[in-house]
């Protein structure tokens, strides 16, 4: 069967519920993924931000200091590091006053991706690509 | 058409769902999203209803609250959760819940 | 006939959206398609065994059994179960306990993927 491309759409913000993080924790799965696959086979996400989907991904969180639990900038780096795909709705960044300088990248991990920030028409283009689209 | 989108609440979710190309895009009303089928707030059916061309409704969700199918705005088709089942293999190509 | 995998992630008490789950895959099985459920989130913590029903309240045990009674493939996020207190052990019974790549191996084979988020 091949590659799978999936589309999870992040649309509610990090922190208060649960779902927002669980698109990122569940799209870094695609690595592993490929141990219940007959060879050849893969999944691969596209993690994309929309809404207020992109509130509560910005730099210098401190969810572990306060909380005790991991940032959702860490869970975001760490799927950078592992090349996934991420985009982030730019018309939503605008909307509510935030910079691309304001988000995360995983340089100092090694990670070769970087966040894309791109109009929704693009965002959708990959809902449309994909075999199966999720909202989180 | 390509996505069937579950809207599963009467007000939450409009934000995304006034995004999808309502040429790609049909919608499947289930738990409190029927009631976009069934209310005409101050005089006027749900905008839902004029954006998109495909609306279904769960009938099951429809008479728990106390409401029967013929209410449900013409332009809605009523199934069940059987006709649910076939409208999710074969009216879409892929599905999501808002 | 088709496949589809469901992720459910509502918790079983407080929220509507984990009966409609349990009664779409119903539902989908009796039509005679393969249907594969994962559980995350608020949903794990109804894999619980030996819970009352109490009429006031949604019920998963019943249901669940009768699911997995008729082919339908239940499986639960470990790390979002045990993170809820309930152990491997205390589980109903046929219920796979696994992490989240089985979720992705399932949404490769399936022919449809409805998520059901959490609220």
């Amino acid at each position: 069967m091949g590659d799978v491309k999936c589309a999870f759409i992040v649309q509610k913000p990090q922190y208060k519920g649960e779902t927002s993080r669980l698109a990122m924790t569940h799209a870094l799965a695609y690595q592993t993924v490929e141990i219940l696959l007959e060879d050849g086979d893969t999944v691969t996400p596209s993690l994309c931000f929309i809404g207020e989907g992109v509130l509560g991904i910005t730099k210098g969180q401190k969810a572990m200091d306060i909380y005790g639990i991991t940032s959702s900038e860490s869970h975001l780096k760490n799927c950078l590091l592992v090349d996934l795909d991420v985009y982030v709705c730019k018309e939503d960044l605008d909307k509510f006053g935030i910079s691309v300088d304001q988000l995360p990248d995983a340089e100092e991990m090694g990670a070769e991706k970087t966040i894309n920030v791109v109009p929704f028409s693009e965002i959708a283009k990959k809902m449309d690509e994909a075999k199966h689209v999720l909202f989180f | 058409m390509s996505l069937g989108v579950f809207v599963s609440d009467y007000k939450l979710s409009s934000d995304t769902l006034e995004r999808l190309d309502p040429g790609k895009t049909g919608v499947i009303l289930v738990l409190n999203g029927v009631w976009h089928a069934l209310l005409k707030e101050s005089g006027k059916a749900s905008s839902l209803l004029d954006r998109f061309s495909k609306v279904y409704a769960l009938s099951e969700d429809i008479e728990t609250r106390g409401m029967l199918p013929a209410q449900v705005d013409g332009r809605v088709k009523v199934v069940n959760y059987d006709g649910l089942v076939d409208v999710v293999f074969n009216e879409f190509e892929k599905i999501a819940w808002l | 006939m088709g496949a589809i995998t469901m992720g459910v992630y509502p918790g079983l008490v407080g929220s509507a959206s984990y009966d409609f789950a349990i009664k779409f895959a119903g539902a989908a099985a009796k039509k005679g398609h393969k249907v594969s459920m994962w559980f995350s989130g608020n949903a794990t913590g109804s894999v619980k065994a030996h819970q009352k029903h109490l009429k006031d309240y949604s019920t998963g045990e019943k249901y669940l059994t009768e699911l997995l009674a008729a082919g339908v493939e239940v499986c639960t996020c470990e790390a979002c179960t045990v993170a809820r207190g309930v152990q491997k052990t205390e589980s109903i019974e046929k219920i796979q306990w696994n992490a989240m790549h089985w979720y992705l191996a399932r949404i490769h084979s399936a022919d449809r993927v409805l998520l059901i988020g959490g609220e």
